[in-house]
């Protein structure tokens, strides 16, 4: 609504001004115009096909997924109630709610503390402290599985969702980088002039700094939500028995036994997973875009 | 305002005073983040480190020795088992971070280009549209297309048969099998690397364009010397860490394929691991930590050269030294 009302007054706007209102776009340029759009529904059609045979495969109750119509046959709702009914999955959404959301909350805190002093305090390792965490972290993290297994076996915590959630709450580089360039975009007189008047440090940083970033700090949460959605080496080692399960293990599951068989449930538990956090992402956009950009200044 | 430089004088007397308690502070405010980086990724680094130089597997489980150099001469010993195992993976390796990269950047700033077009009015739904690979989690968008790729029920071949192509064993050949790690990955990729390169593209300033009009340069001329060299410096400190993540991408390729299919050559890794799901195989299923942590070894001194290269080259994880 908003953007047709835009684009009319832009056409006016441009009608004014314009040298020749009888021809407003040049003939090449309409062409070319016309052509970049094939070309962005071309690629927009590829991208989404796949998502729209997930969906078809989810409302499909026979499972034999060849299905070759835009449309399932017999529509039904088969697969979702199986998936209620015959397995965990609403204790593996939960469990992933859980982990999701304390582990983002953990990871905003401890980026923000981390990002705060690489950004506005003077320390011995400032320079080069990110670059050094940043090539630290591309260091295999897998390989801590062995130790991460024997450690906690030896202290009898394995299999506990929460230890599982403190793994995944350790520091980001990636994050600390990220959200330190946004910080660096603050204008550094902001927060000095409340120090001048005699706020503290950590005023400094819960007061001015932290509302002023908000954008950047919901960017990082999605990230991190996103991320911990998809984590699936570390659960697979500490959480054990079903009733621990997250998303990632209980659909693993789904799909490696028996693959044929559970297509359609492993579609319907796609669907309804993926949906609330795409969702999410997609009204987050715009803070996304300019927070990867955030603080580059051309 | 002479209100500031009056202001400003205090505060700098105050900050060199009291230096010393702010680096106290600063390590305060850094200690969540050192401590939990150092527990989860310095120490099992440096037990793996130590563990490359031993002969740690399922058979000297409790009873390890110090080899020294040993792991590493077989990685790179023809006659040794180990190095079929460790060369052709690592070809692929470079093969697949180079390679996805570079499509999806591509890909990526193309479709940019198309559509940062000021005429395209509507171009803000298309772009909301194209993201959606982005916004779903990759385990699920993987999994999934390991199904659609499956080679006799999958739809993609469904597809391919409506247009009376035949159908292809998309996992279970070779050639095929990377080629689908590539377009799953591009599928997943590209709204990022689309994001990264708009945001470059609307940071361009417009004067530069202007000055370049006025100078003579046609349109294709501005987009050759100026935008093209602006997007790549802004988007280059993303590039990075997407090439050393890609490095790592586990889940790209074991959620895909497993590694698989397998090579008749030897029973350890199949065509498309990559290091990492080597490395992986190696601790979870053979047991052959020592072979794991040397892979690891050599895999974290390429990427980590690789990356400190292009960070000092492109300054943008560099602090300056005063503030």
């Amino acid at each position: 609504m908003s953007q047709q009302l835009l684009g009319v007054q832009a056409r006016r706007t441009s009608s004014k001004v314009g040298v020749r209102p009888h021809r407003r776009i040049p003939r090449h340029e309409a062409v070319g115009l016309w052509l970049s759009r094939v070309v962005i529904w071309f690629v927009i059609l590829l991208t989404l096909a796949p998502i729209w045979f997930v969906v078809e495969a989810a409302f499909n109750p026979t499972n034999a997924y060849f299905s070759l119509g835009l449309f399932p046959s017999h529509p039904s709702l088969g697969n979702f109630a199986y998936l209620f009914h015959q397995t965990n999955f609403m204790v593996w959404v939960k469990n992933s709610v859980i982990v999701g959301f304390s582990v983002s909350v953990g990871q905003v805190l401890v980026t923000s503390l981390a990002s705060f002093a690489f950004s506005r305090l003077r320390f011995w390792g400032r320079k080069y402290g990110i670059m050094v965490l940043i090539i630290l972290q591309m260091f295999p993290n897998f390989l801590a599985l062995a130790a991460i297994y024997t450690a906690l076996a030896k202290l009898n915590l394995l299999n506990e969702l929460w230890v599982y959630m403190l793994i995944l709450m350790g520091g980001s580089a990636f994050n600390i980088w990220l959200l330190k360039r946004f910080f660096d975009s603050i204008p550094k007189e902001l927060d000095e002039a409340a120090f001048v008047d005699g706020a503290t440090v950590w005023q400094r940083f819960t007061r001015i700094i932290l509302p002023l970033s908000r954008p950047m700090l919901i960017v990082i949460f999605i990230f991190t939500l996103m991320g911990s959605f998809s984590e699936y080496i570390l659960a697979g080692i500490i959480l054990e028995t079903p009733n621990n399960y997250t998303l990632a293990l209980g659909m693993y599951g789904l799909i490696s036994n028996q693959f044929a068989k559970n297509w359609g449930d492993f579609a319907a538990a796609a669907l309804l997973s993926a949906v609330p956090l795409a969702v999410t992402f997609g009204l987050l956009q715009k803070y996304i875009a300019s927070g990867l950009m955030g603080g580059v200044k051309g | 305002m002479a209100y500031s430089t009056a202001a400003e004088r205090p505060a700098r007397v105050r900050r060199v005073r009291v230096s010393g308690s702010e680096r106290l502070t600063a390590y305060g405010f850094l200690s969540p983040a050192i401590v939990s980086l150092s527990v989860l990724s310095l120490v099992p680094m440096v037990f793996a480190i130590y563990i490359a130089f031993t002969n740690f597997d399922a058979n000297h489980f409790l009873s390890y020795q110090w080899v020294g150099l040993q792991n590493f001469i077989a990685l790179f010993n023809p006659n040794d088992p180990l190095f079929s195992v460790f060369i052709p993976t690592l070809e692929w390796t470079l093969m697949f971070a180079v390679g996805a990269t570079a499509i999806n950047y591509l890909v990526g700033l193309f479709l940019a280009v198309v559509l940062n077009n000021p005429r395209m009015r509507e171009s803000s739904i298309y772009r909301s549209l194209l993201i959606i690979p982005w916004a779903v989690p990759g385990l699920i968008s993987i999994l999934a297309w390991q199904g659609l790729l499956n080679q006799d029920y999958g739809q993609i071949n469904g597809f391919l048969h409506i247009f009376g192509l035949p159908a292809i064993n998309w996992l279970g050949q070779p050639f095929w099998a990377r080629i689908s790690i590539l377009m799953v990955n591009l599928w997943a990729g590209f709204p990022f690397m689309m994001t990264v390169s708009l945001g470059a593209l609307q940071a361009v300033p417009a004067e530069l364009h202007e000055a370049a009009a006025i100078d003579g340069a046609s349109k294709p001329q501005q987009f050759r010397y100026i935008t093209l060299p602006e997007i790549w410096k802004l988007s280059l400190p993303l590039l990075i860490p997407s090439f050393a993540f890609n490095f790592n991408n586990f889940n790209a390729v074991y959620l895909l394929t497993g590694g698989g299919p397998p090579r008749p050559t030897n029973e350890f890794v199949g065509y498309t691991d990559i290091l990492a799901s080597a490395a992986y195989k190696m601790t979870l299923t053979f047991n052959l930590y020592n072979w794991a942590a040397a892979i690891s070894v050599v895999l974290f001194i390429v990427v980590g050269t690789l990356s400190w290269i292009n960070m000092r080259y492109t300054h943008a994880f560099e602090e300056a030294d005063t503030q």
